[in-house]
């Protein structure tokens, strides 16, 4: 396509910006009601920038004070849920974390051992792990469930941990294979020449070529694993246990709702995928290039 | 130590790629494996090299049998036709890293890769990417890999096909000189066969998995075991001519039952028979007085020399090779007379030259 | 000197092989295979999460009491009217944003880039944004129609039938509506430039262009599109949960939230299992028709 006429131009570039601040907008308006002091979230009408900016919410989430409210002249407590956030966000990191790399190491494996050696069956194994990744996870978590509670590993992070390595590996495992299958053999033959061993090429010439496929099913896992609320609220019933999904949802509870601590929670919850979206920017562009259509 | 391939065959499933293969290559010499595109050359290479297993048949290097090695305990090199190179690492790294596997100590490792680097030029690389080198910058560094091991084996599985023209004639010189340098055995696989003649002490020329002759390329170039081996040495191709008939000491071409005197010496005992006959375009005159009359039907300018297209009519068609001060045109009347010393005649049927 | 044997490096190279796919087999197993049969045999069962020792077996029950209760069929075409909506406004918005992105503007990779956004946002806290923004009296959705002038009263987001499946309808469409355009983009972008060239010699004008060169090469990309995601969507749980828990009432229930509330509010898990069955199988029934049209589109291309 070549130039577009000035007017042409112009209209084009006054359309994107507005669909992607009416994309934004919700973030955006979360972030303005987070930093309003709670008369002025409760204000109408609804300003987008507020008279004073205060950083009382965050605060009060970081340092997990308990919220009040103050309704006509008394002061009420909305809700006990503030002083876990940090616990919730620990959690949410410890769990998407070690999902994350149990996921990653264990397809990494099967995905060179799929697309490099022959035994029977090697062939199905990516198609069935695709297969694997359409079952929605009400099917899968609530016999997971009752083998948690077998295990006696209900309400703990090894749970949730699990559970994430079930909804992560069969994409984590697609991803890959077609990622090493488009790494050109002759690197490992010239390395097997070299002298080198199986697992010695494995280690110095495979992963390093892999390294972005493996950061691209990375992030997917992260984000896909940080982002529940179906594993989280079957398998942890107590308070602290919880990851950031579900216990937000108990910002919900006491007297009254407070927007404005339960909108910085939800920013604060956004902000380590907003910084996963910023570094995997190519990353994940070329990794859906080498999968398919995923949704 | 010379290296010897005993009836080595290879089959993928049904499909039959190497047919009893078995050849000496003495110890030093620089073997070309030549051919069409599937003649099984670079599957022959990856069993030398230990990267594919032959199907029957071994390998000796003096009186260890290697057939059975993995390919890193053979000691050979490789340089392959992508080259290959390890992109994460730099071009020292790349040169290194055999060492680095076998256990050599870092000082004496980067002695010897700068050391390789001098000798190809390429110090001033060691520590850039191979993605910033260019086509014949990265073929250096995959020699430098394979040379700085010392082996008593180099493979290159046509390491020049992907250079410009220009650049293929410097590197095979630049090859050969390596070669000469390092004192070790070079299997080299190409179906360029003026690579194979300029560079090879020794020739195999294959087709379809069976080695058709295993010569110097002087024999392979004046006595070619067979039809496929006669047209596919030399630049242009040999003429053909179908049809002739030997008998009373002279070949007759059919075109019209003229005849062509040949040498006492070329001929087959006896009996009158149909031949194939073979005659290089540097053998065929137009210049002189005798001969076969034709019809020029192409001139081509090659430079120093002119390719001149004739039909001798009845559709025998030969093409000559002549200086290129000689006058001659399209559409001129000549007499085309053939060197009867180097006349080729091959067996109407199997194509086996009946010299051999 | 030692030699080794025949074939000794190869068996060797084959274990490594057989190792590294261990994990996976044995990770598949207990993560895949188990849970989905264990949840296929629960459907033939009655099961009290919270009495687990009188579970019984119960044959068809299960499935007999799905397919005579009203809600389960009322959950069912919610399900398909939710699903239907959603793809409609996710594959023509979808298109448009593509095309958008596809124009030759200085900058435009800046915007490419921001469009998978709603991608990573957790569906919790669009969800919790959305139900502040549409709160009745004082979200800013209201006022901001209420101050256009497009509306008198407030609209009830979230406590009217046909609102919230609306609502719900929006968060899906804008959480996943970039998924459609970066398929149609990549498509567009491997469509050879040339062809525009030779239609605007043959003297083709920018809608017919579109028509009859864009549209049919997106064609292939937009089926593929379509039944993938309606596999996915009509499946989907927290997109509905979070925002309305399947309310008002159970107006905005689908298969997936019925099973849930089986299992967790009703304290059947048999009956939760047996939807889930249920939906497993009309997953399975959709990739069928899925891999058929992939295959076919694959062929094409």
């Amino acid at each position: 396509m070549n130039q577009l006429g000035f007017v042409r131009q112009t209209v084009a570039y006054v359309v994107l910006l507005a669909v992607t601040f009416l994309i934004c907008f919700p973030l955006i308006w979360a972030f303005s009601t987070s930093i309003k002091a709670p008369k002025e979230v409760m204000a109408t009408p609804p300003r987008l920038l507020p008279a004073e900016a205060t950083s009382a919410n965050y605060r009060n989430l970081i340092t997990g004070k308990e919220q009040y409210f103050r309704a006509d002249q008394a002061y009420v407590p909305t809700t006990a849920a503030p002083q876990h956030f940090v616990s919730w966000f620990t959690n949410s990191l410890i769990v998407s974390g070690a999902s994350t790399l149990i996921s990653i190491v264990i397809s990494t494996l099967a995905a060179y051992s799929v697309t490099r050696f022959r035994y029977w069956g090697r062939r199905i194994v990516p198609y069935f792990s695709l297969l694997g990744y359409m079952i929605p996870s009400i099917v899968l978590v609530f016999p997971m469930f009752l083998v948690m509670a077998q295990l006696s590993l209900v309400n703990s992070l090894w749970s949730l941990t699990f559970g994430y390595v079930s909804i992560t590996l069969p994409f984590c495992m697609w991803l890959l294979w077609a990622f090493f299958r488009g790494i050109p053999i002759e690197l490992e033959e010239a390395a097997m020449i070299d002298g080198a061993s199986r697992l010695r090429v494995f280690v110095d010439i495979v992963l390093p070529s892999a390294a972005p496929g493996i950061i691209a099913a990375a992030i997917f896992s992260l984000i896909v694993s940080w982002n529940d609320f179906l594993f989280a609220r079957v398998f942890i019933n107590s308070i602290e246990n919880l990851p950031l999904t579900v216990g937000v949802m108990h910002f919900f509870e006491g007297t009254h709702v407070d927007w404005g601590l339960m909108m910085a929670a939800a920013v604060l919850m956004t902000v380590p995928m907003a910084i996963l979206f910023m570094l995997m920017q190519r990353h994940l562009v070329a990794g859906f290039g080498a999968g398919a259509v995923k949704g | 130590m010379t290296i010897r391939l005993e009836h080595i065959c290879k089959s993928f499933g049904p499909v039959r790629v190497l047919e009893d293969v078995h050849l000496g290559f003495p110890e030093r010499a620089f073997v070309t494996l030549v051919g069409p595109s599937g003649c099984g050359k670079t599957t022959l290479l990856r069993i030398l090299a230990g990267l594919e297993t032959a199907t029957s048949g071994a390998i000796w290097h003096g009186t260890e049998k290697v057939s059975d090695l993995a390919p890193g305990k053979r000691d050979v090199a490789m340089v392959f036709q992508n080259y290959a190179l390890y992109p994460h690492m730099d071009v020292g790294a790349n040169i290194g890293y055999g060492l680095k596997v076998r256990g050599v100590p870092r000082d004496e490792r980067e002695r010897r890769v700068r050391e390789v680097a001098r000798v190809l030029e390429i110090e001033p690389l060691l520590a850039r990417k191979p993605r910033q080198l260019s086509g014949g910058q990265r073929q250096r560094v995959a020699l430098g890999r394979a040379m700085v091991r010392k082996p008593w084996l180099f493979l290159m599985d046509e390491p020049l096909s992907n250079l410009d023209a220009k650049l293929r004639v410097t590197m095979r010189g630049e090859l050969k000189r390596f070669h000469l340098r390092l004192e070790a055995t070079t299997v080299y696989v190409t179906h360029d066969q003026l690579e194979a003649m300029t560079m090879s002490d020794l020739i195999a020329v294959m087709d379809h998995g069976v080695v058709q002759q295993y010569a110097t390329p002087a024999e392979i170039y004046n006595r070619p075991a067979n039809v496929f081996v006669a047209g596919f040495i030399g630049s242009p191709p040999m003429n053909f001519i179908e049809g002739a008939r030997l008998g009373g000491g002279e070949v007759a071409i059919p075109a019209g039952d003229r005849v062509v005197p040949v040498a006492a010496s070329s001929l087959a005992a006896g009996a009158d028979r149909t031949v194939r006959l073979g005659v290089r375009p540097q053998d065929v005159r137009i210049d002189g007085a005798a001969g076969v009359p034709g019809e020029v039907t192409l001139v081509q300018l090659v430079g120093s020399e002119k390719l001149v297209d004739l039909d001798l009519g009845a559709g025998v068609r030969v093409t000559a090779e002549v200086k290129a001060d000689l006058p001659v045109e399209q559409g001129a009347r000549v007499r085309v007379s053939l060197d009867p010393a180097r006349l080729h005649l091959f067996d109407a049927s199997s194509g086996r030259n009946l010299a051999a | 000197m030692h030699v080794s044997t025949s074939t000794d490096w190869r068996v060797a190279d084959d274990r490594i092989g057989i190792l590294f796919i261990a994990p996976f087999v044995v990770a598949a197993l207990v993560f895949m295979v188990y849970p989905v049969a264990e949840s296929v045999r629960l459907a033939f069962y009655q099961h009290n999460p919270l009495n687990p020792d009188a579970a019984a077996f119960v044959g068809l029950d299960n499935f007999r009491a799905i397919f005579a209760d009203p809600l389960f069929w009322q959950s069912f075409r919610q399900a398909t009217i939710w699903t239907g909506c959603s793809i409609l406004l996710q594959t023509v918005i979808g298109v448009a944003l593509a095309l958008l992105l596809h124009l030759p503007l200085r900058g435009i990779s800046v915007f490419r880039g921001l469009l998978l956004f709603p991608y990573i946002v957790p569906t919790v806290v669009i969800a919790l944004v959305l139900q502040w923004m549409l709160n009745p009296d004082i979200g800013v959705v209201n006022w901001s129609l209420r101050g256009a002038g497009l509306i008198d009263e407030s609209i009830y987001w979230l406590a009217s039938p046909n609102m919230a499946m609306l609502s719900t309808i929006m968060l899906n469409v804008w959480k996943y509506t970039p998924f459609v355009t970066i398929c149609v983009l990549a498509r567009l972008q491997t469509i050879p430039l040339e062809l525009y060239d030779a239609a605007k010699v043959d003297g083709a004008g920018a809608v017919r262009r579109f028509l009859d060169i864009t549209l049919p090469q997106l064609a292939e990309v937009l089926v593929v599109v379509v039944i993938f995601r309606t596999i996915w969507t009509f499946n989907k749980f927290e997109e509905i949960y979070l925002l309305t828990k399947g309310g008002p009432g159970t107006s905005t229930f689908n298969l997936a939230i019925y099973s849930f509330e089986q299992s967790v509010a009703s304290l059947k898990m048999g009956v939760g299992a047996a939807t889930g069955v249920v939906m497993m199988f009309l997953l399975f029934a959709g990739s069928l028709v899925y891999m058929r049209v992939f295959r076919f589109a694959s062929e094409d291309a």
